[in-house]
């Protein structure tokens, strides 16, 4: 039974994690509206605030009426309008993505097009994209990891991840660790009319280096370092204290502490092979010994 | 999809410094020409509002009016830059080959004057909200070809000699280069992507390439120049090579 569960999730190329455009797409319009309409609403409060300090009349009659120190808030008005703007579309999509996962809760596994799972997928990805295009447009840093947490994803304290793709759900990021710019961390890949859905897990105290591509089901365990330009293949397990190379990842090297390093390079310093002149004439003889 | 701003950025095509330095005219008044529709707007928008008893609607209707003119703003850059480019091409129509990299050349030259007057609508519309307004929208009418139902939001793809049919999946991150310089050469080659083709996240594919239908290419792989997917077939490495037939 476990055999038959792993070849399952047996694929021959990664692809990548998207969607393609459906109907519910629409919804990014609606967020839109409700966004403004939350903005209208506070702007003619304030407005009406500001008519009454400049005339002593009001457009509507409002309760409690407005204070001189309401007009420190003019300045700010645009930021805040922004910043409210923002966050409203954030707390009500995720209301909706909230529904959406009571209606039909998301499962790992493999689903041909067009069936049910993979409708509810795209209808979940077509809610979270707005708010986190939003958080990640907003000068603060934080907001984006906030916005995942909404949506599902467990992300523990100090964990960098600000420049990078993550998919909104099926993922866990333990304490500490840390990504590099340019990162994939798929638990969605779409395979010859079907999609994979497998959950990645990562560890406490991991390093993920830039240009790397985290594929479903990969677990890393605490400690792991994936190094630069390289990949992991799905359902692919990396061990913990280990730098972990390739593509897909195939090798693995020890972590050294920093004396350690020194010394070997103190030590490459002083050996022939990194000398000026005699590196030349060895790079020479080693094409003539091709 | 949900990459950061700061990844999405304008286009990568270098523009060779000693054309740049001369024709930036070019660029700035394509930007002042994009900014007369906004301050159009804006001006009307003064001269409805601006009155006794509507001051408050001034006051309501500003963030969105901000919201339309960066709408405007996107609109009117792409309508500009078009018109600059037909203009070029009339001068100069573009052709594939391979060119020397002197401005004296004049296919090597136009490109770059092409790559200016293409440079400032690609960078705003950069920073839409809708993913596929800079790639699907933006792109196709500065003269790639992108067929139906195609997933292409997060792709850099060179604004010419790109043809992409339907029901294509372009990965996340991956570029699509249809030029090539070479030391002291220049070259122009078109790039064609057939029906269904797969293309992983952070793949590149060189000049000339041509993957026909259903073809596969996994992730984190490049292609070399000139070189031809077969249909219905995967392939995987630097440089990609066939893995195995379906």
């Amino acid at each position: 039974m476990e055999k038959n569960y792993e070849s399952k999730f047996k694929v021959e190329f990664l692809s990548t994690s998207g969607v393609y455009k459906t109907p519910f797409t629409v919804i990014i319009l609606f967020q839109f509206f409700i966004g403004g309409i939350i903005l209208v609403l506070i702007n003619l409060w304030f407005s009406n605030h500001l008519y009454f300090l400049l005339t002593g009349n009001q457009f509507f009659l409002m309760e409690p009426r407005g204070e001189w120190y309401e007009w420190l808030l003019l300045p700010m008005s645009l930021y805040a309008n922004i910043l409210l703007f923002a966050f409203s579309i954030i707390l009500f999509s995720a209301g909706i993505f909230k529904v959406l996962n009571w209606l039909h809760p998301p499962q790992e596994g493999v689903f041909k097009k067009g069936s049910k799972d993979w409708k509810y997928m795209h209808r979940r990805f077509w809610t979270a994209y707005f708010p986190i295009w939003l958080a990640r447009a907003i000068p603060l840093p934080w907001a984006d990891i906030v916005v995942f947490r909404f949506f599902g994803i467990r992300i523990g304290k100090n964990v960098v991840i600000y420049e990078g793709y993550i998919d909104p759900e099926f993922i866990e990021i333990g304490d500490f660790t840390m990504t590099s710019l340019h990162i994939c961390i798929f638990s969605h890949l779409i395979y010859q009319d079907k999609v994979l859905i497998k959950k990645v897990s990562i560890g406490t105290n991991c390093i993920i280096g830039p240009q790397t591509i985290i594929s479903p089901g990969t677990i890393m365990q605490d400690g792991a370092i994936l190094g630069a330009n390289s990949y992991t293949w799905v359902c692919q397990e990396l061990k913990s204290e280990l730098i972990h190379v390739g593509t897909p990842v195939d090798k693995t090297f020890p972590i050294q502490s920093l004396e350690e390093s020194q010394l070997k390079a103190e030590k490459i310093k002083k050996s022939k092979v990194f000398d000026g002149q005699h590196s030349k004439i060895n790079i020479e003889k080693g094409g003539e010994n091709k | 999809m949900f990459s950061p701003a700061s990844l999405k950025g304008d286009s990568p095509t270098p523009i060779d410094e000693r054309i740049r330095n001369k024709y930036i005219v070019i660029y700035f008044t394509i930007i002042i020409l994009s900014f007369i529709p906004c301050s159009l707007f804006e001006y009307l928008y003064f001269v409805f509002f601006w009155k006794e008893g509507l001051y408050w609607m001034f006051f309501l209707f500003f963030p969105f009016n901000i919201l339309a003119l960066i709408y405007i703003l996107q609109f009117s850059a792409i309508f500009f830059s078009v018109l600059f480019l037909t203009i070029i091409k009339m001068i100069h129509p573009p052709r594939e080959g391979t060119f020397k990299r002197d401005i004296k050349d004049k296919d090597y030259f136009y490109w770059n004057l092409r790559n200016i007057a293409k440079k400032w609508p690609l960078f705003v519309n950069a920073s839409n909200p809708f993913p596929w307004f800079k790639n699907r929208f933006t792109l196709r009418f500065l003269g790639t070809k992108i067929g139906k139902k195609v997933i292409c939001d997060n792709t850099w793809i060179s604004s010419e000699f790109v043809k992409i049919g339907k029901n294509v999946i372009l990965g996340m991150g991956s570029t699509i280069l249809t030029f090539g310089i070479e030391q002291e050469r220049f070259i122009l080659k078109r790039i064609v992507i057939g029906n269904g083709v797969i293309i992983g996240a952070h793949c590149s594919l060189m000049h000339g390439t041509i993957m026909k239908e259903g073809a596969k290419l996994s992730a984190h792989s490049y292609t070399n120049p000139n070189q031809v997917l077969e249909k219905d077939s995967i392939y995987i490495g630097h440089p990609a090579k066939l893995k195995r037939d379906i």
